[in-house]
């Protein structure tokens, strides 16, 4: 049984590219086979994010015109079996390919694939409708920012009207820090105004950029967090359940440890004032909200 | 609370704030696609036929779009001084 996912956004630069690249590496490295496509006619980038840039010979649009077989297209990735990707021309607009041909393509795919991962380009007008048209569900990349959210509700919107079931969210370039001190939405603001289910969370990393540079995605790096986020991911896609979300937090500051301890000296002068019946009453008022707390 | 938090109080009213106020208003308006200016239409025309069965309150109307679960509702609080008995008899 083979699914087509479209990773979708509304607006761009918030990660599509890098989130489809990612997403089949990690499900080949689980063994899948996965083809990934490059749905963005005239602006091409999956193929330099993934590394395979040099390697192009036919196009998605050579294949849909008939001017190759959809074999000789396929680009196959060297450092992974089983990930091949589909490229998108780069001198042709969106209008060289319909929904019709994309759904076409879609089931030719499925007969090899387990896995089609469509890259959707940015917007809501042709390329959109042309990515969506042969997928079975779709993936909504947003990041914690106003106007990247608001164009995720709008795409929601567009892919239920679609009856695509029930898409799943991906929050990108997450900052804990930021976070923490209440100056960027968390992940139950976002689920609340978004209101669909969360398959994943993404630290906003150098990873993303030292991996681009090198077209060598994050998630064939066993230490890098980016790509442990990214193959968490692909294992809720593939149905695993009990995946647990990555630990976002940044590691401990020396103002933390400095808090930490200081939270904990206080906690030892209150049990040890605790059996002195005269105490001060500041460090009372301090040792009573410790207990509340 | 620790101490250190004490001397260094944790920030609060971050600007993540207003950036969920502000999206769930603007959400809301994408959807239901009316311009400001229709919305401030609707509110007055609203108002009007309160006004013509009860006195009320100007600078104590809240009236706006709220998303839920089951879509956009209309939610209105309208301060009441009082109900004019004569008029909503007359219904003029």
């Amino acid at each position: 049984m083979s699914e087509c996912i479209v990773i979708t956004s509304g607006k761009g630069g918030v990660g599509k590219t890098t989130s489809t690249a990612n997403l089949g590496v990690a499900l080949a490295l689980m063994g899948k086979k996965v083809a990934v496509v490059d749905a963005d006619i005239g602006l091409r980038n999956l193929d330099v994010i993934l590394g395979l840039e040099n390697r192009i010979v036919y196009d998605l649009v050579h294949v849909i015109e008939g001017e190759c077989k959809l074999r000789q297209a396929l680009i196959k990735d060297k450092r992974v079996d089983g990930l091949y990707l589909l490229p998108a021309a780069q001198t042709r607009d969106k209008n060289a390919v319909s929904p019709e041909n994309m759904r076409d393509l879609v089931k030719q795919l499925k007969e090899d694939f387990d896995y089609i991962l469509i890259d959707c380009p940015a917007g809501i007008e042709q390329g959109f409708k042309n990515s969506i048209a042969g997928a079975d569900r779709a993936i909504i990349v947003t990041t914690p920012e106003v106007s990247a959210i608001r164009d995720a509700d709008r795409i929601i919107g567009l892919c239920e009207a679609a009856e695509l079931p029930e898409p799943m969210l991906v929050v990108n370039r997450f900052r804990a820090k930021l976070v923490k001190r209440g100056d960027m939405l968390n992940k139950d603001d976002i689920l609340e105004i978004l209101a669909i289910p969360l398959i994943g969370m993404v630290p906003d990393h150098e990873d993303v950029i030292i991996t681009a540079n090198r077209g060598y995605p994050a998630a064939f790096d066993e230490k890098s967090v980016v790509g442990e986020a990214y193959r968490r991911i692909a294992r809720r896609i593939t149905g695993e359940t009990d995946v647990p979300f990555i630990a976002l937090e940044e590691p401990e500051t020396i103002w933390g440890t400095m808090k930490r301890w200081m939270g904990m000296s206080v906690g030892m002068v209150a049990g040890a004032a605790a059996s002195t019946p005269a105490r001060a009453p500041e460090v009372q008022a301090v040792a009573e909200k410790e207990v509340a707390s | 609370m620790s101490l250190f938090d004490r001397f260094f109080p944790p920030r609060t009213g971050g600007s993540k704030d207003d950036a969920k106020s502000r999206l769930k208003i603007l959400l809301v308006h994408d959807q239901v696609d009316l311009t400001p200016s229709q919305m401030d239409a609707m509110r007055a025309e609203i108002l009007a036929v309160i006004a013509r069965y009860a006195e009320i309150e100007a600078t104590k109307v809240d009236l706006r779009l709220e998303r839920s679960t089951d879509g956009v509702n209309l939610i209105s609080s309208v301060a009441v001084r009082r109900v004019n008995a004569r008029l909503a008899v007359a219904g003029v």
